[in-house]
């Protein structure tokens, strides 16, 4: 029979780092369960010297612990073939997995290089496309279909300031057509009349008693504004066969007619119905 | 003798018949073989220390097993199933040994 330990008098601190210890030595001192030695003491004395043996109910016991151990073993072996399954399928998934991740590497380094081209692509035409809003620009600009502004010349034209309609001090829609021809002559870029921008479809003509731009009819005096280099665009005008007809017309018919260089001079857009194409169509894509 | 016996008719049993055991109850077989191991030896230990007694030893046993199997299973449902198998599986292995040492002595008188 086992005695109970007697009971700790020590302080509890000194008990506490023994106690796991004193667990397990308890463990192992109790070991045999107290029963057989409690039951064998009521017994006394009177069956000592023959031993006891299993009857009945004990071997009925060990037939059950028989039967545990078998069929916990059975149940061990005939798990294991699924885990080795489970596990063959699992190393065969890795595999697979594994091929993927190296397809998909080589994959993702063409996808790479694929980017990397289509990314010079890009900077290529992004240069391109800058040029190409370059020449734009400057055709929007010569065909008239912004405002425009520069230096240039302002040219003042009236009729004679006391004669008579339809005599020769009446300016005509020729003297004009002379004019205009003399400033692109002269190196004019941009070119306006009484705030009528002259584009590529812009007619000068008489309808009427009045001289029209564009269909609009003009008054005189006439304002024709010309954008173009400030140095040169007076005298270079003076020069073509359209300034000097018009300075024959100022001293024979009393035509006024002033040249001014002027700084900025703000010319407007055509309008829009002057700059649509019906029948003409291009023959070559910009560059 | 008759424990011997018990003991082999049993394995034969069980290997032969095979009994199926339910899903729910297999995660308790072994602890409930390690307990039922534990009074086995305690058993045979009182045995040779001549105060071995039939009652005890089956009530023994069959605590033992029920109350392993309780214990894991009140881990399981609190989700510490198997820390609580490891805890049982080391008390009773202590057990086991400390009586094997016992049935060492009686035997060898060692």
């Amino acid at each position: 029979m086992i005695a109970r330990p007697p009971f700790d008098k020590r302080p509890l601190a000194d008990r506490r780092t023994k106690s796991s210890w004193e667990l397990l030595e308890q463990v192992s001192a109790t070991s045999l369960d107290e029963d057989y030695g409690r039951v064998a003491a009521r017994r006394g004395s009177q069956a000592k010297g023959s031993r006891r043996r299993p009857k009945l109910f004990g071997a009925v016991a060990l037939v059950a612990l028989g039967v545990l151990i078998a069929i916990t073993a059975l149940q061990t072996r005939s798990a294991s073939p699924v885990d080795a399954q489970e596990r063959s399928s699992l190393v065969s998934q890795i595999h697979d997995r594994e091929s993927d991740i190296s397809r998909l590497a080589s994959r993702s380094d063409l996808l790479q290089t694929e980017v990397e081209a289509l990314q010079s692509d890009a900077e290529q035409l992004g240069g391109k496309g800058d040029a190409l809003l370059d020449t734009l620009n400057q055709a929007r600009l010569l065909t008239g279909a912004v405002p425009a502004t520069g230096p240039g010349l302002r040219i003042l034209a009236d009729d004679e300031a006391d004669g008579e309609a339809g005599a020769g001090g009446t300016i005509l829609d020729v003297d004009l057509q002379v004019m205009v021809n003399g400033l692109w002559q002269a190196g004019a870029e941009a070119i306006s009349i009484n705030g009528n921008r002259l584009g590529s479809l812009s007619a000068i003509r008489t309808a009427g008693r009045a001289i029209t731009v564009n269909y609009n009819s003009l008054i005189p005096p006439y304002v024709v504004t010309a954008i173009g280099d400030p140095d040169t665009l007076e005298a270079a005008f003076a020069d073509t066969p359209g300034g000097q007809a018009w300075f024959d017309l100022e001293t024979n018919y009393g035509i006024q007619f002033d040249m001014d260089t002027v700084d900025e001079l703000t010319l407007p857009a055509v309008p829009s119905e002057r700059l649509e194409a019906q029948y003409a169509e291009r023959l070559a894509e910009l560059p | 003798m008759i424990a011997i016996l018990g003991l082999i008719i049993g394995v034969a049993a069980g290997l032969i018949i095979e009994p199926e055991v339910p899903d729910s109850m297999e995660p308790y077989l072994p602890i409930a073989v390690v307990a039922a191991l534990d009074a086995t030896f305690g058993a045979l230990r009182a045995y040779l220390d001549d105060i071995f007694d039939d009652k005890v030893f089956v009530v023994s046993f069959l605590s033992n097993v029920i109350i392993a199997a309780l214990i894991v299973y009140l881990g399981d449902k609190l989700g510490v199933g198997a820390q609580l198998s490891t805890g049982v599986v080391v008390v009773l292995g202590i057990r086991i040994f400390s009586n094997v040492a016992a049935i060492r002595r009686h035997i060898f008188h060692a």
